[in-house]
């Protein structure tokens, strides 16, 4: 492969790299901080006795965990707008359907942390005179967040991978960045090479941390 | 909402979607073919390489897994045929892509499922006169692929999932065929709504299948790896 690498195009671009990274890391953070608030009542709801909450947050989670990422962001994007009664732009479609999706995701990790925690625990706090949600508060929650933080490490960790599918819906996030300098530039060798290097850099260290914080939690017991 | 629901006019293109749904899953189908095998290639050598072999493919294997499979796609579709001067068709370019993709994850589980395997069994072997390669042949890996199964048969629906990408490189799976006819038909909502219910009656059924096989195999008392 004799091929003449040429990276200057990418330095020329690097601006609109940039802002690609920027509109890559508002989205994830807003569809974690979002679906992370609202995981948790969706899986306690899935916890409910009644049907009325329990069923539709079922047929929610397993709506949303069994289509693809992909067909959900299309559907918000050119389905939904057909009947919302607000306006829907790439952002907001994109957001919309990674956010209930991470919700999906989140909900079923808050279930079973929760359902991790030994049923004395709840007696125990029943003992002393709680409520439900003082148990639930003061005793499960603390200690059952504490064994959920890599399971949400990795949920973060999928959701900025799931943000480049923003891309096929034009998003300006760093994939669609990348696609739009490779038809500038006619350079999509580097720019994809490029592209995949800074996706890499971006995941890999926290992946790895998380595998690490794993292995000692196992180790501690 | 005043919105006059119309399936009719998509229904009349339902064969169109089974189309692409058949392409979908022949794309899964040969990503499975190729992925799984090369997987396990991958996790012996994580597994059992000396160092030059251990940390490249160890490499490789994250490169994969934490890089989003739109990245890899648009690598192996638009720079890949330049730099190998080849020509490679939205097909190939998909198959090539997530059998790559699916080997990295399915190395893993793999790997878990190997090491899940209590030392003595080893031992055991050992004891009888294997060889180590004997060993995993004949005794490890038959009791490991085992556990390995449920873990195996989501890593594959998720890859069913992530197929829907191939529509960007314009293969005509399902989500892509439903694009088509949104636009042709104007009717994206019933469009898109009939296409996520597809997908979701043929990943849902596989997700129940595999709950099933896991509480099963639990009732059994046969552990599973993740």
């Amino acid at each position: 492969m004799d091929y003449a690498w040429d990276f200057s195009a990418i330095v020329q671009y690097r601006g609109l790299l940039l802002v690609g990274l920027l509109n890559t890391f508002k989205l994830a953070a807003v569809c974690l901080v979002l679906g992370l608030a609202f995981g948790l009542p969706v899986g306690l709801m899935r916890y409910a006795r009644s049907p009325w909450l329990n069923w539709p947050a079922t047929a929610f989670v397993e709506v949303f965990r069994n289509t693809p990422v992909l067909v959900q962001i299309m559907w918000f994007f050119f389905a939904f707008p057909i009947i919302s009664p607000f306006d829907i732009n790439a952002f907001t479609a994109a957001a919309l359907g990674l956010t209930l999706n991470t919700v999906a995701f989140s909900s079923e990790i808050y279930r079973a942390g929760i359902q991790s925690i030994a049923k004395g625990q709840w007696e125990a706090g029943k003992a002393l005179g709680m409520t439900g949600k003082q148990q639930l508060t003061r005793v499960i929650l603390p200690q059952a967040l504490r064994r959920m933080i890599p399971a949400f490490m990795n949920r973060a960790i999928e959701l900025v991978k799931m943000t480049s599918l923003a891309s096929v819906i034009a998003y300006g996030e760093l994939m669609h960045q990348a696609k739009t300098i490779s038809t500038i530039a006619f350079n999509p060798i580097e720019m994809y090479t490029v592209v995949a290097l800074i996706f890499f850099a971006l995941i890999a260290p926290p992946a790895l941390a998380v595998q690490r914080y794993e292995k000692s939690l196992e180790r501690r017991g | 909402m005043g919105y006059d629901w119309d399936f009719a006019v998509v229904l009349r293109d339902f064969d169109l979607l089974l189309l692409g749904l058949l392409n979908t899953l022949k794309v899964t189908g040969l990503a499975l073919l190729f992925g799984v095998p090369l997987g396990l290639v991958l996790a012996l050598c994580r597994l059992y390489g000396n160092a030059l072999i251990r940390w490249p493919v160890g490499l490789v294997i994250e490169f994969l897994r934490t890089t989003p499979p739109i990245a890899q796609l648009f690598w192996f579709f638009f720079a890949l045929p330049i730099l190998a001067g080849v020509e490679i068709n939205p097909f190939e370019a998909a198959v090539l892509t997530f059998s790559l993709q699916s080997s990295a994850f399915f190395a893993e589980v793999f790997r878990g499922g190997i090491q899940s395997i209590e030392r003595g069994q080893w031992e055991a072997a050992k004891a009888i006169g294997m060889t180590r390669n004997r060993a995993l042949r004949r005794v490890i890996l038959p009791q490991a692929v085992k556990r390995m199964i449920p873990a195996f048969l989501e890593r594959a629906i998720e890859l069913m999932k992530t197929t829907t990408l191939v529509g960007t490189i314009s293969y005509a799976d399902l989500l892509f065929r439903a694009n088509q006819i949104a636009q042709s038909t104007y009717r994206a909502l019933e469009v898109f709504t009939i296409a996520a219910a597809i997908y979701f009656v043929v990943i849902f059924a596989c997700s129940l299948g595999v709950r099933l096989l896991e509480t099963r195999m639990a009732r059994s008392g046969e552990s599973t790896a993740r």
